[in-house]
């Protein structure tokens, strides 16, 4: 999916006011300077096709946040801004059908999601 | 980046970024006395490391590194003891902001209200935050705008009142390792009019002789 | 905002007026939300009449509201906070109308609380202070209040002043000396994601000015 045409300012607005809180909740007591790694987007699409890879996509050692409330918050703010988007492989509605327990937290997934705020703080910056 | 034991860690390091415009980063050389580190860094992924050309020194011993930056983006550093890495890491300069203290603020009165305005630092999501009281108040007040256009209200143009302002970095936007800046210097107001103090006689008018 | 029939076999004037009314107040109880709606038809007989919203919710798709008296509830954490819902008045199972409902657009804050004066003799004002919960919530946190003040004998000769900090100073020369005031306060979101309707009063706090009109300042 490309994502230009998104309304950039609507996902700030849902973003700062609703998957920030999810996200430092998730990440509470991480800071970016413990791992050895960052992760950086260029421009605002770069950012999102990157924030949509870490939101769903499988990693090793995290299985996938697809299941965790941000990720909920980031496909509804991602179809309500963005022309046309489906959502990645998980639709909301399957999503309901295959309700399983929240996972546990790796410590890969809290590198994950630690890198995830980061690209979310950089959209902020220049959207 | 408050202290862990491994020397080489990075909780070792501390990075200021000032306005966007220089970062230093010094690091914990108690743990290595007699070693003079080496800094290197670049800005892209793909681009040869470079020397620091300003390193900050302790008792004679590299320190710490000023480098000058021109854009929020990443950066990539290495220190060493000759060739030998102890600390290799990337990190977004934006995540230790200290943003430039406001500076020329200026006041437009009516009646119980003043707007100060000072000039926008030029990047976003930051919060100007305005502070007030009078020689009456124990404490400072604080306005706060998403940009230098902050409006006071409840005054008493009558009393004499301090004013200071600072920025901050939001934290949704640039996480919660960042420094607020130093505040600005005070200013004294009364009746619209700049004061050089509010503690002389602009208290007890029934005085003047 | 009224509501709209969910299927077009019925006439318009054959139904009872079932349009409804609601609020929303977020982190109520812990992370709990709290989403309360009534009809606008105080003598409509809801005694059959449920209550149910669908859609902008985590991990499930709809979600039935519970009822007190006249007064349907729902309490959870599974509102989304993001996009739309809708939420339809079923009478055995069947959709009597449905209405879209955005529950951050419709947020009625609670109400602000602990309202003091306190006379500063030197400086001839009066330092009016109060509390709000919305201060330590993660989400509706940045809110408008309006503080409503008057001398007790004038019924309706309410004053008001709209701050967002929680902390207001009144001048002495502007109030009557010698005299008994009533202050309020209320409150109202005021960030562009949250909207909604202003909350109820505080409780009132009373207060006497000084006889003096308190002209001349004094440390």
């Amino acid at each position: 999916y490309n994502f230009t045409d998104c309304d950039f300012k609507k996902i700030k607005e849902s973003y700062r006011n609703i998957i920030y809180q999810e996200l430092n909740n998730y990440t509470k007591g991480t800071r970016a300077i413990d791992f050895d790694h960052f992760v950086y987007c260029e421009d605002q699409a770069d950012c999102l096709r990157k924030i949509q890879r870490l939101t769903f996509e499988r990693r090793p050692g995290c299985a996938a946040p697809a299941r965790e409330a941000f990720a909920a918050r980031t496909r509804a703010t991602l179809a309500a801004a963005c022309p046309g988007y489906r959502g990645a492989q998980i639709n909301n509605t399957q999503t309901m059908k295959k309700i399983r327990k929240r996972q546990i937290k790796t410590n890969e997934c809290l590198e994950q999601v630690t890198y995830l705020k980061e690209l979310w703080q950089r959209l902020s910056r220049i959207s | 980046a408050s202290g862990k034991t491994k020397p080489g860690s990075a909780s070792q390091l501390q990075v200021i970024n000032f306005n966007f415009e220089a970062v230093q980063i010094t690091w914990n050389t108690s743990a290595y006395a007699g070693i003079n580190f080496t800094f290197v860094y670049k800005f892209d992924k793909k681009e040869e490391y470079r020397p620091c050309s300003s390193y900050i020194l302790q008792h004679g011993y590299s320190a710490g590194c000023l480098l000058e930056v021109q854009r929020d983006g990443p950066l990539y550093f290495s220190i060493r003891n000759g060739t030998q890495p102890l600390l290799t890491k990337n990190l977004a300069i934006s995540a230790y902001l200290k943003p430039r203290s406001p500076g020329d603020l200026s006041f437009q009165w009516r009646q119980e209200a003043v707007t100060v305005t000072c000039s926008n630092l030029g990047y976003n999501d930051l919060q100007y935050e305005i502070q007030h009281k009078t020689v009456f108040d124990a404490v400072w007040q604080s306005t706060e705008a998403e940009t230098c256009n902050v409006t006071v209200d409840g005054l008493d143009p009558e009393k004499c009142y301090f004013f200071r302002a600072r920025v901050k970095a939001l934290e949704f936007a640039y996480g919660s390792e960042t420094y607020p800046s130093d505040w600005s210097e005070v200013t004294h107001q009364q009746r619209g009019e700049l004061r050089d103090s509010c503690w002389e006689n602009s208290l007890f008018p029934k005085f003047i002789l | 905002e009224s509501g709209y029939a969910e299927n077009g076999d019925f006439d318009d004037t054959e139904l009872d007026d079932y349009s409804f009314s609601c609020y929303s107040q977020l982190e109520v109880d812990g992370l709990q939300h709290l989403l309360t709606c009534t009809f606008d038809d105080s003598d409509i007989n809801s005694t059959n009449l449920e209550l149910e919203i669908c859609g902008a919710l985590l991990d499930v798709y709809c979600l039935n509201f519970n009822k007190l008296q006249e007064r349907y509830f729902l309490k959870t954490k599974k509102f989304l906070l993001i996009g739309d819902s809708k939420i339809c008045v079923k009478l055995e199972k069947k959709n009597m109308t449905c209405r879209k409902v955005n529950i951050v657009k419709i947020v009625k804050p609670e109400a602000p609380f602990d309202v003091r004066v306190i006379y500063r003799e030197g400086a001839n004002d009066f330092v009016v202070t109060f509390n709000t919960s919305h201060l330590q919530k993660k989400y509706v946190k940045v809110l408008i209040h309006e503080v409503a003040y008057r001398q007790e004998k004038n019924e309706n000769n309410w004053m008001r002043v709209n701050l967002t900090s929680t902390k207001l100073t009144l001048l002495q020369r502007k109030l009557q000396p010698n005299a008994m005031y009533e202050i309020k306060v209320r409150s109202i979101p005021y960030a562009n994601y949250f909207e909604g309707f202003w909350s109820e009063w505080s409780p009132s706090f009373h207060f006497r000015t000084p006889e003096t009109n308190g002209t001349e300042l004094s440390l």
